[in-house]
């Protein structure tokens, strides 16, 4: 960068986007002050190119954008090891759900985002069995990110095991589950849910 | 003569236990009705939508879970649940709703009634170390696992965050390792005993799962462990299933088997070795039993 020096104001806060990050995930962003324990207990750390204390710091600093581009969100894995060790209960795990969300909603699919695609194809198999669907789970998630062969080994061998069903259980009251979708998304339509 | 059962419980299996967990849904029945605790599965329960759901949208996760919250309250007796996800997700939507009144409301909208806020849900582990008691599971034990070295897995769920699950400490836990010692095992000090196996990228990212697993089982060969002990069916998958891929990537061999708790207890317990579901775990554990006269 030509110029390093930052200008902080209200503005280049952009203090509109932490609020809604707040809002959804119930965690400070502000309360944060930068101790680093989240990143030194994160697993995925490694993975990421922003660890996690300096994806709260972008927040912080308005830069948000460079956050919901990157790839970090989508390589958290949800172990809750930063929220359970921040001095400050800042809710690491709960504000990047809550990135992801928005990341999702206002650049839809990516190259990084394709973690996504397994976790929408999830909640599409609770929506038709109203329970998990394993072997379509993987199945329809490696034909459409284009991995046709992925685990394609794994497959028989499971099978001879009995661990995989070739048939899916289903809730007999499915009826209850599509209703609890249609709630939300009236909801969603009525404004009165995020 | 049927025996009366001492302890009661209604039963949330969740998804996996009904399909690539099949042994851990076998080998809790076993295990519990040796005890004599009663399980009764709540009818009709659905997915608790897992990490899926909340990564992508808490309310959802949420009223997923509060509707099997009241499914649950219908039926008598406090709820069990087997799978470490299933249980930290149920927990998490009770801690969750609890503390927030505009969250609540809208669940309450989706699911179309109360949320239990106070059914208690209690992990296997917290039954049998709590409820039943470490003394009545030493009692109880006809085959003593002497001599048998074991790494007890917890991962991330069971105990994380710390005000959530409310099962043990989350830095230091001690509840697996106290059940296992019950039976005359030997819980192994090691070092990745929280660490993450990751997760859920065992569908997206496998690579990951390679990567985050080979440390755990390394860890657990350096220990001098015999055997890895899970509770949740996510770990088992990453480190059973995956365990000769994880090999084959790193050039090494471990040939650990990875049992459920409640294999192991239900062995301990005089549980047939034929209801405990070991023909479906992928990294065959019959010769480390025979080795050890456990068979």
């Amino acid at each position: 960068m030509k110029n390093s020096k930052m200008y902080l104001s209200t503005e280049t806060m952009n203090l509109g986007f932490v609020r809604k990050v707040e809002a959804l995930s119930g965690s400070s962003v502000r309360r944060c002050f930068q101790c680093g324990k989240c990143s030194a207990g994160c697993p995925m750390r490694t993975f990421m190119e922003h660890p996690p204390n300096r994806i709260v710091r972008l927040l912080q600093l308005g830069q948000w954008e460079r956050v919901l581009a990157g790839r970090s969100i989508w390589y958290c894995a949800s172990c809750e090891t930063c929220s359970s060790r921040c001095p400050n209960k800042v809710d690491l795990a709960a504000i990047m759900d809550a990135l992801r969300k928005l990341s999702w909603d206002a650049n839809g699919p990516s190259k990084e985002s394709y973690v996504q695609l397994a976790n929408r194809l999830f909640i599409e198999n609770i929506k038709t069995y109203g329970r998990q669907y394993e072997m379509r789970l993987a199945a329809v998630f490696n034909i459409k990110s284009g991995q046709f062969m992925k685990d394609f080994l794994l497959g028989p061998k499971l099978l001879t095991k009995g661990k995989l069903k070739v048939f899916h259980q289903k809730n007999r009251n499915i009826g209850e589950i599509e209703q609890i979708f249609s709630r939300i998304e009236e909801m969603r339509k009525k404004g009165e849910a995020p | 003569m049927p025996t009366k059962n001492i302890l009661n419980y209604s039963y949330y299996p969740g998804c996996s236990l009904h399909a690539s967990a099949k042994e851990y849904d076998e080998s809790t029945k076993g295990l519990f009705k040796t005890l004599r605790i009663g399980l009764k599965e709540v009818p009709n329960w659905f997915c608790c939508g897992a990490t899926p759901a909340h990564n992508v949208d808490e309310l959802l996760s949420l009223s997923l879970c509060a509707k099997n919250l009241s499914l649950a309250d219908n039926e008598e007796g406090d709820l069990a649940v087997a799978c470490a996800a299933c249980f930290s997700r149920l927990k998490t939507a009770q801690h969750r709703l609890a503390d927030n009144d505009v969250k609540r409301k809208q669940v309450e909208v989706a699911i179309d009634g109360a949320v239990p806020l106070e059914k208690p849900v209690k992990h296997l582990l917290e039954i049998l170390a709590k409820d039943y008691g470490l003394d009545r599971l030493a009692d109880a034990v006809k085959k003593p696992l002497n001599g048998l070295k074991v790494a007890t897995y917890y991962g991330c769920l069971l105990t994380r965050p710390p005000d959530v699950p409310e099962l043990d400490c989350c830095e230091a836990p001690t509840i697996m390792e106290n059940v296992i010692a019950a039976t005359g095992a030997e819980p192994v000090a090691w070092s990745h005993r929280l660490e993450c196996c990751g997760a859920n990228f065992t569908l997206s990212r496998p690579g990951v799962v390679l990567n985050l697993s080979n440390a755990i089982l390394a860890s657990a060969k350096r220990a001098g462990a015999d055997c890895i002990m899970v509770a949740c069916p996510l770990c088992h998958g990453n480190l059973d299933i995956r365990q000769k891929e994880i090999e084959e990537a790193n050039g090494t061999r471990y040939g650990m088997p990875v049992f459920y708790m409640t294999q192991l207890l239900g062995l301990a317990v005089g549980v047939p070795a034929t209801k405990l579901g070991l023909e479906s775990m992928i990294v065959n554990p019959l010769p480390l039993l025979k080795e050890k006269n456990l068979l």
